[in-house]
């Protein structure tokens, strides 16, 4: 789409919102630009009453920040990080904020029949900050730069060993044929991953970076604040506001204080335990499912959990509900033992595992492991979701005459991280395959964190399979059978996900609830401040 | 927090008579004993400071966690940076020297030298304990006297338990009960936090200052305050202050020339010890106000396990403390005629 009608269509949509004021308007002025192939992500729709308006500076908090800060679009480190890149830098694909594909600053990314050639088209007219116009080129530098084999950055990791870079070309200005070593039939969720920004020539210059987002660098200090203006030339809906700026902050409670004080307008994972307040003080709170975890892990090649009957009984002594109301405080979805809910191809269909104590006696007899005792290792290294969790397990197995001795350990990633008999871990959010080979396979396979010792001929098969599979139908089928072999056997207890949870002032607007990162992605074009 | 009472050391009990030393060299001698103990304790809380950041526990699993174990290649390369390849003594020395030739090493957060990265946060650390002290002790000597002048009488009662009550409390709840009432909750005439633009000061918004000062003032004013009551009644109470009321002296001038005078030399040792408690105890209030000063940077180097940030740090805030201890010697003495002529005589 050229750039005059594409401005046009903004201007109407604007009016549109600022006349309507009716949100089922902005809902249909947002899809009508989608079918233009204008927005990437449909948002822009309201979060309180009234129209969005244009202009101010939004100001978002963010804790975790630090001297470690960096602008670097492929190797963010913590949230505030991210904040910035998704703002600065575009993907070749976005996630959205449920979780689907889209295009971004790549029209289409097709795969051949066997899954080894991928074929990239450019969108057209799309300029980076500096003027110059987004080529093939300037994707395929930046994703050279991610995935150096010698040395490869956060989004980097497999596309450095799949990706054949001899046979790979930039066909012309606006086409990119990736060839990889082995078929990888979801090479696309690799390629839209928030730390694979495009940038010009691949090259990323600390002290004036380029991309191609809603907004433009303007200054930046590690650990405290960074601003960012309106990108006028965006290819995508502008955005609301003139100026972006991004707080880092030492603690919750001042960035909390903060917005309930209204120096700032958003901030993101709010504790759970403040939630109150800020609905108490008049401000939003944004609540989105997630895909995090923080499982009990059994190793399956040791004993007692050698046995898989005893695996199964450990899983029907918890009681998933009990851990989401009194770890997260209620704010949490059911795990199933299964992880990567928001996969498309996860096993929803299985029945969900329910607290039974009774089946537990009876299999830790079959087993003969009554009165079993174990030692459960955690520490407040794998979060603060950790501990409590471990506790609760403690209590909730004593009703099956489980002795489970919590052991707390300073810290806990240390030597003995991967060789504990029963433990726990964290994981964000991914989708099954990546997340089954890191996790499940061998350590010479991929298998960096496997932490139960699994280690299943059958189900790797499918996995791999699956890797392979361009047709979607069939690769969710294999997954499937995957899960199901997991879902009997594992040595993971996956009880919840943690839900996402956002907080924003009164006079905010525009925020949409995402399932992949906070504040909808953190895509603050789409947010207006009165 | 230390009783003041008990850790508040006399400064004449040090000043030993000399014998045949006269002026001058009299107080070169005990001036150099006093920077020697300085230097002394400097040293030895480099010591600690060095084994508590770098003995304790092996820095670069800290630092890595999880990922210890599947990056031998980054784990090669912080060791190689750490040097925790070689000995702990020689660490230490290589260290010990930076710091004595003003190279405080380079940050393992951003490989930015330590030295330019902390020097702003200083000058603003600084600045909110010079502004507290300015408010702090003019306040803490008035309510003294007013409380004084009442003695035992009902305003005196009122005043005491007040300051015994807030003395009782910690920087963190003053902090979050005046951000409740002048900032969030009740009302909103104050921001929470200071957000300081690229390359500007927390003074460029002058209202940002008030909460995070005030908790200071209130954090240590109360203490202050009542032993300087004490030492005013102790100084009311005695033969000479008798003896000037009884020469009709009007009470005012008693108060002022005769007990107030008197009375200050306890109040400099105990506003000292509180400078030196405020510089470390900015580490809870910068965090809670998101002031950019040490505090909130040494909580950040900690996080991170930026261990030449956190020493350097450590260091900085063991500095403050010695130097005001000896600046408050200093100062005692000069003000004392009987410690002034027991070094000089």
């Amino acid at each position: 789409m050229n750039q005059i009608s594409r401005r046009h269509l903004e201007i109407s949509r604007r009016q549109l919102l600022r006349y309507s004021g009716v949100s089922a308007a902005a809902v249909a002025g947002s899809g009508l630009l989608a079918a233009c192939g204008g927005d990437g992500d449909g948002g822009g729709g309201g979060g309180g009453g009234g129209p969005q308006r244009s202009g101010g500076i939004l100001i978002h908090g963010a804790t975790g920040g630090g001297s470690k800060d960096t602008l670097d679009p492929h190797a963010p480190v913590q949230a505030a990080d991210i904040a910035r890149c998704n703002n600065l830098y575009e993907p070749l694909l976005f996630w959205n904020n449920n979780y689907e594909l889209e295009p971004a600053l790549a029209e289409s990314v097709e795969p051949s029949a066997d899954a080894v050639t991928w074929t990239i088209k450019m969108r057209g007219g799309v300029t980076f900050h500096n003027g110059k116009t987004v080529t093939a080129d300037d994707a395929w530098k930046s994703i050279q730069r991610v995935a150096n084999p010698k040395a490869p950055l956060s989004a980097g990791g497999q596309l450095s060993q799949i990706i054949d870079f001899q046979s790979s070309k930039v066909v012309d200005e606006t086409t990119l044929e990736l060839v990889l070593n082995t078929p990888y039939a979801i090479l696309d969720s690799l390629l839209a991953e928030y730390t694979l920004g495009i940038i010009p020539g691949g090259e990323f210059d600390p002290s004036n970076p380029v991309g191609t987002g809603a907004f433009a660098y303007k200054s930046f200090e590690a650990g405290k604040t960074s601003t960012f203006t309106r990108y006028a030339d965006y290819w995508g809906d502008a955005a609301f506001v003139d100026e972006l700026q991004i707080q880092d902050f030492a603690d919750d409670s001042s960035k909390v204080n903060a917005l309930q004080s209204g120096q700032i307008h958003t901030v993101d994972n709010l504790p759970y335990n403040l939630i109150d307040t800020i609905k108490g003080a008049g401000g939003g709170v944004l609540i989105a499912e997630g895909g995090q975890w923080v499982p009990f892990t059994m190793r399956v090649d040791q004993a007692p959990f050698n046995d898989v009957k005893v695996r199964q009984a450990m899983r029907l002594i918890v009681d998933r509900q009990q851990m989401i109301d009194q770890t997260l405080s209620g704010y949490g979805t059911l795990g199933n033992d299964m992880y990567a809910p928001l996969d498309v191809a996860y096993a929803s269909d299985l029945p969900q595992r329910e607290q039974d104590i009774d089946q537990a006696k009876s299999l830790l007899a079959s087993a003969g492991a009554e009165g079993l005792q174990v030692e459960l290792f955690t520490g407040d290294d794998i979060g603060s979701v950790a501990v409590p969790a471990a506790n609760l397990f403690a209590e909730q197995a004593k009703a099956a005459g489980v002795d489970v001795k919590v052991t707390k350990k300073t810290p806990f990633y240390d030597d003995n991280y991967l060789s504990y008999t029963f433990a726990q871990d964290f994981w964000n959010t991914r989708n099954y395959i990546p997340q089954a080979v890191v996790g499940t396979f061998p350590p010479d396979q991929g298998g960096t964190y496997n932490e139960t010792h699994w280690d299943n001929q059958e189900h790797r098969d499918l996995v791999n399979a699956a890797a392979q599979e361009t047709d979607e139908a069939k690769r969710a089928e294999l997954l499937h059978d995957a899960q199901e072999i997991e879902y009997n056997e594992g040595g993971l207890i996956i009880w919840g996900f943690r839900q996402q949870v956002d907080g924003y002032g009164a006079n905010v607007q525009g925020l949409e609830p995402s399932k992949y990162l906070p504040l909808g992605n953190y895509k603050f074009q789409h947010v207006s401040v009165q | 927090m230390t009783d003041v009472a008990t850790a508040l050391q006399d400064p004449l009990e040090e000043v030993a008579p000399p014998k045949g030393q006269h002026g001058a060299a009299a107080w070169a001698i005990w001036l150099a004993r006093r920077l020697g103990l300085a230097v002394l304790t400097l040293w030895l809380v480099s010591v600690l400071t060095f084994m508590a950041t770098a003995a304790l526990g092996d820095p670069v699993r800290a630092i890595l966690g999880r990922d210890y174990n599947s990056n031998p290649g980054r784990v090669a390369e912080l060791e190689a940076l750490l040097g925790t390849d070689q000995s702990l003594v020689s660490r230490y020395f290589d260290w010990l020297g930076g710091l004595l030739t003003g190279d405080l090493g380079v940050s393992l957060a951003n490989s930015l030298p330590v030295g330019g990265q902390i020097s702003s946060s200083v000058v603003n650390s600084a600045v909110l304990v010079a502004l507290s002290a300015a408010v702090m002790i003019p306040l803490a000597f008035a309510v003294a006297m007013i409380s004084t002048h009442y003695r035992r009488k009902r305003p005196d009662t009122v005043i005491q338990t007040i300051l015994l009550a807030m003395a009782g409390l910690p920087e963190f709840v003053i902090g979050v009960l005046l951000i409740a009432l002048f900032a969030t909750t009740v009302s909103q005439v104050l921001p929470a936090v200071t957000l300081v633009p690229l390359g500007g000061s927390p003074w460029d918004e002058p209202k940002s200052m008030v909460l995070p000062t005030v908790t200071l003032v209130l954090w240590v004013a109360p203490y202050v305050s009542r032993i300087v009551r004490a030492s005013l009644l102790e100084v009311i109470d005695s033969d000479y202050v008798e003896l000037a009321r009884l020469k009709g002296i009007p009470e005012k001038v008693v108060m002022r020339r005769h007990a107030l005078l008197n009375a200050i030399v306890p109040g400099i040792q105990v506003i000292a010890l509180q400078l030196a408690f405020l510089a470390g105890g900015v580490v809870v209030v910068e965090t809670l106000f998101s002031y950019p000063g040490i505090g909130r940077q040494l909580v950040d180097s900690v996080r991170n396990h930026d261990v030449a940030m956190v020493q350097a740090l450590s260091m900085i805030i063991a500095g403050v403390y010695v130097v005001v201890n000896l600046v408050a010697d200093l100062l005692s003495i000069l003000l004392t005629p009987r410690a002034r002529t027991a070094i000089s005589s």
